[in-house]
C-alpha cells in the first residue's frame, strides 16, 4: 500500500499534464484581434458601382468580406490599411480564394469606378473598389458606424476626407462579425479570418 | 497487471476530473452584455451649434435617447431617468471611463440649436455630460435614428410625433451594448445602471490576461444580466 502512494502521485501528475496538454489548445478559444460582434441581424446590404459593373454585398455569400471605407487620394491611412489587407491575403494563401476585399469610396466626386479599379489593383488584383451617389454612400456608411466628412482643402479639387478607418469582417453567412481598428496587422487579420473560415 | 492498468485508469480519471474543474474555474462564465451591432456613424449639430460626430464619442460610454423638445410625455419621464442615472453614476464604478448622454431630436425644423440650448438649460443639463443634437438632413436623420439605432418615429400630422421612446447604450468601440424600451421591463434606471457597471467592469478587466476570459465569455455565451 505504501509503495503505491508515489505511483499514485506520479500517475496523477502524468495524467494531469497529459490531459492539459491534449485539451488546452481545444479549450483555449481563438483570441480575436478584432472586436467580436454577436450581430443578430445580417449586415446591411448595399449595391454600388465598380468598373466591372454593379457589386452587392450579397454577391459574396460564402466568402468572408473585408469591408473598408476609404478613398484613392487618401495620403497614408488607406494605403497602409490596404497593404495590410494584401498581407492578410498572402498569409492566408489558398484560403484567400474565400475572401473578398471591398473598399467603398467616401469620395465619390473624385473616385470614379475606373480610378478606383486602378488604385485597388495596385494593391491586389482581386481587390474591388466601389462607389455611387454621395447620399447612398452616406446612408451605407451610417449603418456601418462610419463617419466621413470633407476636410477643408486648398482648392475645389484638392481636399482630404476625414473618415472612420476600421476594417470590418463579414462572415460567409452575411453577418458582421469583427471590427479591426486601424493599425491591425495583416497577420492578425489573417489569423482571425482563417478562424472564421475553419 | 490488469489491476495495475485499472489503477492507472483510475488515476487518469482523477486527473481528468481535476483538470475539468480547473478549466471550469479558468473559463467560468464572466458577466458580459452582448455586442449587438454597430452604432451608426453621424455628423450632427449640437445645442452650441458645434458639430458632433460618432468619432468624437469614441472611447466613451454613451447613452442615447431620441425625442423632440415640444414632446409633452413620455419625454419628461425619459429625462427624469437620465437625471437619475447621472445622479447615481457613482454606483457604476466607472473609474476613468467617461460617460456621456446624447439626446437626438428628430424634429430639426423646430429644434434649432437655440431651442435645444434652452431645453438643455430648462433641464439643468451639464453641457459637458449631456449633449442635445440634431441635423437638418432629414433623410440621413431617419437613417441614423430609424435604421441605425432602430428607434421608430413619424410625424403625427398635428405638429407632434408618434415615436418609440428608447434608450441605447453604446460602448467606447462604437458598439451597441444595450437597448431599452422605456418602462417596459424592470425600471430603466436600474437596468441601465447595472449594464453600465458590467460594461465598466469588462473594460477594467480586459487589460492584460483577463481579456482572454472576456473574449471566451463573449464567444461561448452571451447573456444580459
Amino acid at each position: 500500500m505504501k509503495r503505491s502512494l508515489p505511483f499514485f502521485l506520479i500517475g496523477l501528475l502524468a495524467g494531469l499534464v497529459l490531459i492539459l496538454a491534449l485539451l488546452f489548445p481545444r479549450l483555449k478559444p481563438h483570441t480575436f484581434a478584432g472586436t467580436v460582434l454577436q450581430s443578430p441581424e445580417a449586415a446591411p446590404d448595399f449595391t454600388l458601382q465598380s468598373a466591372q459593373g454593379t457589386v452587392s454585398l450579397h454577391d459574396f455569400r460564402g466568402k468572408v468580406v473585408l469591408l473598408y471605407f476609404g478613398y484613392t487620394f487618401c495620403p497614408d491611412v488607406c494605403p497602409t490599411t490596404l497593404a495590410e489587407l494584401k498581407t492578410a491575403l498572402d498569409v492566408l494563401g489558398r484560403q484567400a480564394d474565400s475572401v473578398q476585399v471591398i473598399m467603398i469610396s467616401v469620395d465619390p466626386e473624385r473616385d470614379t469606378p475606373e480610378v478606383l479599379q486602378r488604385y485597388m489593383e495596385h494593391f491586389h488584383p482581386d481587390f474591388i473598389g466601389v462607389t455611387g451617389e454621395l447620399d447612398k454612400i452616406k446612408e451605407i456608411a451610417t449603418l456601418y458606424g462610419v463617419y466621413f466628412e470633407k476636410a477643408e482643402g486648398d482648392s475645389e479639387k484638392d481636399y482630404l476626407v476625414n473618415h472612420t478607418a476600421t476594417v470590418m469582417a463579414i462572415d460567409p453567412e452575411g453577418y458582421l462579425k469583427l471590427i479591426f481598428p486601424y493599425g491591425t496587422s495583416g497577420e492578425a487579420i489573417a489569423a482571425d479570418v482563417a478562424y472564421m473560415l475553419r | 497487471m490488469r489491476k495495475k492498468l485499472f489503477l492507472y485508469g483510475l488515476y487518469g480519471l482523477a486527473g481528468l476530473l481535476i483538470t475539468a474543474a480547473l478549466a471550469f474555474k479558468i473559463f467560468q462564465p464572466v458577466q458580459v452584455v452582448p455586442r449587438i451591432r454597430l452604432s451608426p456613424g453621424f455628423i450632427l449639430i449640437d445645442q452650441n451649434g458645434r458639430s458632433l460626430t460618432n468619432e468624437d464619442l469614441r472611447g466613451k460610454f454613451v447613452l442615447y435617447n431620441f425625442t423632440y423638445t415640444r414632446c409633452p410625455d413620455p419625454c419628461a419621464g425619459m429625462n427624469a431617468t437620465i437625471q437619475e442615472i447621472q445622479r447615481r453614476l457613482g454606483e457604476a464604478n466607472l473609474g476613468d471611463i467617461e460617460m456621456v448622454f446624447v439626446t437626438i431630436s428628430f424634429d430639426p425644423d423646430y429644434d434649432t440649436p437655440e431651442r435645444l440650448a434652452a431645453y438643455a438649460q430648462s433641464l439643468n443639463a451639464d453641457p459637458q455630460q449631456w449633449i442635445f443634437a440634431t441635423t437638418q438632413d432629414k433623410a440621413l436623420l431617419k437613417t441614423i435614428i430609424g435604421a441605425g439605432f432602430e428607434a421608430y418615429y413619424e410625424p403625427d400630422g398635428e405638429g407632434g410625433f408618434r415615436f418609440d421612446p428608447k434608450f441605447v447604450l453604446v460602448d467606447g468601440w462604437g458598439v451597441i451594448r444595450g437597448e431599452y424600451r422605456y418602462q417596459t421591463q424592470v425600471p430603466d434606471t436600474e437596468r441601465i445602471l447595472r449594464h453600465i457597471r458590467v460594461l465598466a467592469e469588462e473594460v477594467h478587466n480586459s487589460k492584460g490576461a483577463a481579456s482572454l476570459a472576456y473574449e471566451a465569455a463573449h464567444y461561448f455565451l452571451c447573456y444580459t444580466p
